[in-house]
């Protein structure tokens, strides 16, 4: 209760951090904020050729079913690259002036989940002009979708912001990582490939439900169903509880480790 | 209340000889993490009562910082506890999160938010910190095209205006000019008076003496004295004084030379800004002595002083010779400046070697610690020698007066 306090009274520092994050990002380039957009639909493309085109896959709109997943996806793995720099990268403020570590990933958190909303501009032209269009009632569902993947997002750079300033190898280890999870949630196919006997444990990766919620809601254009999102809400407050704990056990040692 | 609870609190440092910071290195080369504990706090206890302002004085490294970094918890202690009560503001490092692009205005806003300010709170309260800093003309400029002065005044109008319930300050009132300084030491005076808790850490005891309260002595990681300014740095002095005497005695062993001055510790005669030019005249000893031959670097506010500076000078050489003096506090202030030109005392005749005596009837300098700068010159200003820090001392006195110059006066009622 102290500690939600104490959060609440530092929002504008978390507000003013995100701000020249957004800001900070793409200075200096020539394509600006247009990167927000451009690259998600870079990657689309890549995977689109290389899935649709090379490897044949039968899903019909395959370049939809694919975009509703990979802008979640990217969020997701935000927190596990440059997330996991949330503390190591701020060793001056940390060393210097006392302020709950904790603003630090949740700022971070927050402006990738800025970032991924307004890429879902993208979504909704593209689903717009798409044969499969936008269903309302579904669409009510998404802000949960979101807000439950924040919280897991938040969790996870909790935890990997606070491991890597103990052990710098995290920093290439996440690089792995994120590919493993990547090609571990689906993504790039759907989730009826995956064998029976595979399914429970599959569904313990928080992104495999998040992702199915996503494309219900967006591509199959229907309600998720009750369990898929308690299942991404158990998960991810768990993980979030998790990041708090490891974060808050970890933070102690921050100035001395940097 | 005590808004300042220590209880038992150690650290220690490790010191790593080869830290490994990468997988490989630990697991590979555990040989490597050997490291030496520091002990730097064992065991320190007191606390603060609301509405008190401590100084916190030692030698370097006896670990005063330290304990101001776990009062504000940016380190946490190995065993023992902290107990901070309400929102603390801390002037250890000015300009957290300061970025150069953005105008002064938009980082008094980051700033203030770091020292967990809402937008509302610093709304109310920007203007008061834009008058404070005096930049009212620069303020919607980016800070890169600032000084370094007003890079810092901007930095501390902020930290000094969060309006904290606890204000922890290290050695922070070296800002800006002098006029400014008095403006910050007035503006913590004001903070105190209105009830904020204050803990600073200083090596000027006259700051801390104008204040604080109490003053906690710490020496080798534990407390060694705690009491009222006055008593516990006049023996933290002498201690010092004694430390520095056993390392001047040693120091004039090895050199093998004839001591050129008297043995006090507080009377240096070697400058530290160092040759100018060819010596056609030489500073070669500086003393500043008290009633009855008291040279001992300690003098009563009000006392009888004489300063005698032996010189070397070759005669023919000088192009007319002026001698000047400057008084400073041990924080820069200049408190009086004048030379035997402005007092249009003209020709100075400079013997092979001799002494000139320069009598103070009443050294008029409230209590805390100065220094003299001593000059003799060619008529143009030229400087044959200048000592810096030529004597430092201490002036103490019974009364507890604030400022620089003693002002003598009489009291009359009617």
């Amino acid at each position: 209760m102290q500690f939600i306090k104490e959060i609440y009274s530092y929002r504008t520092m978390i507000s003013s951090l995100v701000r020249k994050d957004l800001k900070g990002r793409y200075k200096g380039s020539l394509l600006g904020f247009l990167w927000t957009f451009i690259n998600p639909l870079l990657q689309l493309a890549v995977y689109t050729f290389v899935f649709k085109v090379i490897l044949k896959n039968p899903t019909p709109n395959y370049y939809l079913h694919l975009f509703v997943a990979l802008v979640p996806w990217i969020f997701f793995s935000s927190a596990l690259t440059t997330g996991s720099k949330a503390i190591s990268g701020q060793a001056n403020m940390i060393k210097k002036i006392y302020f709950p570590r904790e603003v630090l990933p949740i700022s971070y958190a927050t402006s990738s989940f800025i970032n991924m909303l307004l890429s879902f501009i993208v979504i909704f032209a593209v689903c717009l002009f798409s044969p499969v269009g936008l269903s309302p009632v579904p669409l009510l569902v998404l802000p949960f979708v979101m807000i439950i993947q924040y919280a897991l997002v938040t969790g996870v750079t909790l935890i990997t912001s606070s491991l890597t300033v103990y052990l710098r190898d995290l920093e290439h280890i996440m690089s792995v990582l994120n590919m493993v999870l990547m090609y571990l949630s689906p993504v790039v196919y759907p989730v009826s490939y995956i064998p029976e006997k595979y399914y429970a444990i599959y569904m313990l990766n928080p992104m495999s439900s998040l992702i199915i919620a996503y494309r219900d809601i967006l591509y199959e254009g229907i309600v998720p169903q009750l369990q898929t999102l308690l299942i991404a809400f158990a998960e991810s407050v768990a993980v979030l509880l998790a990041g708090l704990l490891i974060f808050g056990k970890l933070k102690k040692g921050f100035a001395e480790e940097l | 209340m005590a808004a300042i609870e220590v209880n038992e609190v150690r650290k220690s440092f490790k010191v790593y000889f080869d830290k490994g910071r990468t997988m490989k290195e630990k697991i590979l080369f555990q040989h490597r993490n050997r490291f030496e504990e520091r002990k730097i706090l064992d065991g320190i206890s007191f606390s603060v009562e609301k509405g008190e302002a401590v100084g916190l004085v030692g030698h370097n490294g006896c670990g005063k910082s330290t304990l101001l970094k776990l009062l504000t918890r940016i380190i946490y202690p190995d065993s023992g506890t902290i107990k901070v009560e309400g929102r603390v503001s801390s002037l250890l490092e000015l300009g957290a999160g300061f970025h150069p692009d953005m105008t002064g205005r938009e980082n008094i806003y980051t700033n203030a938010s770091i020292f967990g300010l809402t937008k509302k709170e610093i709304d109310a309260r920007i203007n008061e910190i834009i008058e404070f800093s005096e930049l009212e003309n620069f303020i919607d400029n980016p800070v890169r095209t600032y000084s370094s002065g007003m890079y810092t005044r901007l930095a501390f109008s902020v930290a000094i205006n969060v309006d904290a319930d606890v204000l922890l300050v290290d050695e922070i009132l070296a800002v800006g000019d002098a006029a400014f300084q008095a403006k910050c030491l007035e503006k913590m005076l004001d903070i105190k008076a209105k009830g904020t808790t204050i803990a600073i850490v200083s090596h000027s005891l006259s700051q801390i003496e104008q204040i604080c309260n109490r003053s906690i002595w710490i020496d080798g990681g534990k407390i060694r004295m705690d009491g009222s300014p006055n008593e516990v740095h006049t023996k933290y002095l002498e201690y010092m004084g004694q430390k520095r005497l056993a390392k001047s005695v040693t120091v004039e062993k090895k050199s093998g030379e004839p001591a050129k001055n008297s043995g006090s510790p507080e009377n240096k005669n070697i400058g530290e800004s160092g040759e100018i030019s060819e010596k056609i005249a030489e500073i070669t000893g500086v003393q500043l002595i008290g009633e009855d031959g008291n040279i001992s670097g300690k003098y009563r506010s009000g006392e009888r002083v004489t300063l005698k500076i032996s010189y070397r000078a070759n005669p023919e050489k000088l192009n007319g010779v002026l001698i000047g003096l400057l008084f400073f506090r041990n924080d820069k202030l200049t408190c009086y400046g004048t030379n035997t030109m402005r007092e249009r005392i003209e020709n100075i005749a400079l013997k092979e070697s001799g002494e000139i005596l320069c009598e103070i009837d009443k050294l008029n300098l409230v209590r805390g610690s100065y220094w003299i700068d001593v000059a003799i010159r060619a008529k143009d200003m030229f400087a044959y020698d200048y000592v810096a820090k030529a004597v430092e001392f201490t002036v103490y006195s019974s009364v507890d007066e604030v400022g620089v110059v003693k002002l003598e006066h009489k009291w009359t009622f009617n």
